[in-house]
C-alpha cells in the first residue's frame, strides 16, 4: 500500500475510534432528561427549576462528547 | 415596497426552488476543502497599519460586532424615553419580548445582588455567540471567495531551501457570467502523477504480454511432452505429427493474439479511467508544470520555479497546471478557536472579577482553604476539594471553548456536506442548525451566568447572608 492511502487509512480509523467517546455523552443525555422529564411530570410546579438544571446537566455531558467530536475533527483536519 | 411585503409572497419560495434546481443542475457540487485554523488571506490583505494577514474568520467576527452596534443603535433609538409612549416597529418588539424572557430566566437563576452586572454579562455573550453561530445560514457565507492556487512551500531539509509543493485540490472553471469556480467533480492530478500512471500502464502491459507469452511457452512444452508420450504409447507416429502440423498454424496465430490482448489490456483501461474523466467535464493530460523541472540550476529558473505556481492568474493557461481551492471571503466566526476561546477567557475573567467583588480577599479561601487543616481531623479533605475547584475553573475555560468550537464546526461541516449530497434540499439541516445555533449561544451565556453567581456564594456561615439574598 501506498503511503499516501496509509494515512488516509489511519485517519479514518482513528477519528471513527474517537468518536465511540460520544456514546458516554449520548447515555449521559439521555439520562439526565429523562429523569428531568419524570421529575417535571411529577411535580409541574417546578419545571422552570428544573429544566436549567437539566440544560446544565446536558451542557455537561454534551461538553465530553463535544472533546471527542474535536479530537475526531483535528485527526480529519488538522494531522497531515 | 409596503404592499411587496405585505402581500402573500410563495412565489418567493417557488423562485428559490426554482433556482435551487437550476444551480444543482448547472453547477457541479464542489467538495468543501475543510480547514480547522481560519484561513489566511492572499498576500496584501493584511489588518490596517499592520504585517499581520487577514483571516476569514476575523472578518466574520468584524461584520457580527457591527451587527451588534447598529442592533445596540435601533434599540436605544426605538426604545420610549417617558413610559407613556408606546414603542413603534414590529423588530423592536421582538427584541422586547427576548429580552423580557430571558430577563425574567436568568433572574430566577441569579437574581440577587449582583443581578444587573451578571444580567449584562449574559446578555452580551448571548446576542455575540448568536449572531456569530446564526452567520453560517447565511448562503454565501464559507462558499464564495477567493480562488485561490493550492501550493505551499516546503522546507527540503537536505537541500536546505524552500520547495513549491502542490497540495491536493481542484481544476478550476470559467462558469455563468464568466465566473471562475473550482469544479468538485475534478481532483486534481499533477502533471508528474499523469507520467506516472502513463508509465505504469506501459510497464503493466509488458509485464502481462511476458507472462502470456511464458505461459504459452510452458502450454507448448507441455503439449510437445504430451505428444512425444502418447507417441512412445501408440506408436502412431505419421498420423500424430500431420495432426500436430496442422494445429500449430491455428496456435500461432491464436497465441499473437492472447499476448496482443494482454498487451492492450492494461493500455485500454488507463485510457478508459482518462475518457472517464474528460466526460465529467475534466482537463485531460495536463502540460508539464513550469516548476517541474528539479534539475534547474540557475537562479532564474529557481525563480520561475517559485513565482508561477503561487500568484497565477485563474484565467491564464498556467491556471491548468495548478489545483485550487476556494478560500471563503467570510467564515463564521465561531468555527474558529480563537474566538472561542477569547470569549471563554472573558467569561473565566468576569467569574473571577465577580468572586473577588462580592467576597473580598476571603474568595481565595474558595481555593487554598487552610483554615480548617489543624482545627479539624478532616481538614486534609478541605484543602484538596480547594486544589480540585481551582483545576476545575482551568477546565471551564477549555470546556466553553471547545463546546462551541465543537459544536458549529461540526454544523458547519453538516451544512456543505448536506448541500453536496442533497443539492436542492438541505432545508432540513438549516433548521436544525439555527436552533443548535440558539442552544449553544443560550448554554454558553447560562454557564457564564450560573458561574458567576456561585462565585458571589461563600461557604462560609458567617457570610449566610449573602446566600439567602440570591434566593
Amino acid at each position: 500500500m501506498d503511503p499516501q492511502s496509509t494515512i488516509v487509512l489511519g485517519k479514518a480509523i482513528g477519528a471513527g475510534l474517537a468518536m465511540i467517546g460520544a456514546a458516554g455523552g449520548g447515555i449521559g443525555i439521555g439520562l439526565s432528561v429523562g429523569g428531568a422529564v419524570m421529575a417535571m411530570g411529577r411535580n409541574p410546579d417546578h419545571t422552570a427549576t428544573i429544566q436549567t438544571n437539566m440544560i446544565l446537566g446536558v451542557a455537561f455531558a454534551e461538553a465530553v462528547a463535544i472533546y471527542a467530536l474535536v479530537v475526531s475533527l483535528i485527526i480529519l483536519f488538522v494531522l497531515s | 415596497m409596503n404592499s411587496f411585503w405585505n402581500g402573500k409572497r410563495r412565489f418567493v419560495a417557488l423562485l428559490m426552488f426554482l433556482a435551487g434546481v437550476f444551480v444543482a443542475l448547472r453547477v457541479p457540487p464542489v467538495i468543501p476543502f475543510i480547514q480547522l485554523p481560519g484561513e489566511n488571506f492572499p498576500a496584501g490583505f493584511n489588518v490596517p497599519f499592520t504585517d499581520i494577514r487577514l483571516t476569514n474568520t476575523f472578518v466574520g467576527s468584524v461584520i457580527v460586532w457591527i451587527l451588534l452596534l447598529l442592533f445596540v443603535v435601533y434599540v436605544s433609538r426605538r426604545r420610549p424615553k417617558d413610559g407613556n409612549e408606546v414603542p413603534t416597529g414590529g423588530f423592536y418588539y421582538l427584541f422586547e419580548v427576548l429580552f423580557e424572557g430571558l430577563m425574567g430566566f436568568v433572574g430566577g437563576i441569579a437574581g440577587g445582588r449582583h443581578f444587573r452586572l451578571i444580567f449584562n454579562m449574559f446578555m452580551t455573550i448571548f446576542l455575540v455567540v448568536l449572531l456569530a453561530n446564526w452567520m453560517e445560514l447565511i448562503p454565501g457565507v464559507d462558499t464564495i471567495g477567493f480562488i485561490h492556487a493550492h501550493t505551499k512551500e516546503k522546507y527540503d531539509a537536505q537541500t536546505g531551501e524552500y520547495k513549491v509543493i502542490t497540495t491536493d485540490g481542484y481544476e478550476i472553471y470559467q462558469g455563468f457570467l464568466g465566473i471562475s469556480y473550482v469544479n468538485g467533480q475534478c481532483d486534481w492530478i499533477s502533471p508528474a502523477d499523469e507520467a506516472a500512471a502513463d508509465q505504469a500502464a506501459l510497464v503493466a502491459a509488458e509485464m502481462a504480454a511476458l507472462n502470456a507469452e511464458q505461459e504459452l511457452e510452458v502450454k507448448a512444452a507441455y503439449a510437445r511432452y504430451q505428444a512425444e508420450h502418447d507417441d512412445h504409447s501408440e506408436g502412431d507416429q505419421a498420423e500424430a505429427a500431420g495432426g500436430g502440423h496442422g494445429d500449430d498454424h491455428g496456435e500461432a496465430a491464436g497465441e499473437s493474439d492472447q499476448v496482443a490482448d494482454a498487451y492492450n489490456e492494461p493500455l485500454a483501461a488507463r485510457e478508459a479511467e482518462k475518457s472517464a474523466r474528460a466526460d465529467r467535464g475534466c482537463y485531460t493530460g495536463v502540460g508539464p508544470a513550469p516548476w517541474a523541472d528539479d534539475g534547474a540550476e540557475d537562479a532564474q529558473a529557481d525563480d520561475k520555479k517559485r513565482d508561477i505556481p503561487l500568484h497565477p492568474d485563474p484565467r491564464s493557461e498556467e491556471a491548468k497546471l495548478v489545483p485550487w481551492v476556494v478560500l471563503p471571503f467570510v467564515r463564521v466566526p465561531s468555527t474558529d478557536l480563537n474566538m472561542t476561546l477569547t470569549l471563554a477567557l472573558i467569561s473565566f475573567v468576569m467569574i473571577q472579577y465577580i468572586g473577588f467583588k462580592a467576597l473580598g480577599i476571603g474568595y481565595l479561601t474558595k481555593f487554598f482553604n487552610f483554615g480548617t487543616l489543624f482545627k479539624s481531623p478532616l481538614g486534609g479533605i478541605d484543602v484538596a476539594v480547594g486544589l480540585l475547584e481551582l483545576i476545575g475553573d482551568f477546565a471551564k475555560i477549555l470546556s466553553f471553548s471547545f463546546r462551541l468550537l465543537g459544536n458549529i464546526f461540526a454544523g458547519s461541516i453538516l451544512l456543505f456536506v448536506m448541500s453536496f449530497l442533497v443539492p436542492i434540499l438541505p432545508w432540513p439541516f438549516f433548521i436544525l442548525e439555527f436552533f443548535v445555533g440558539v442552544i449553544q449561544a443560550l448554554v454558553f451565556a447560562l454557564l457564564t451566568a450560573i458561574f458567576m453567581n456561585l462565585a458571589t456564594i461563600s461557604h462560609h456561615h458567617d457570610d449566610e447572608h449573602d446566600h439567602a439574598d440570591a434566593h
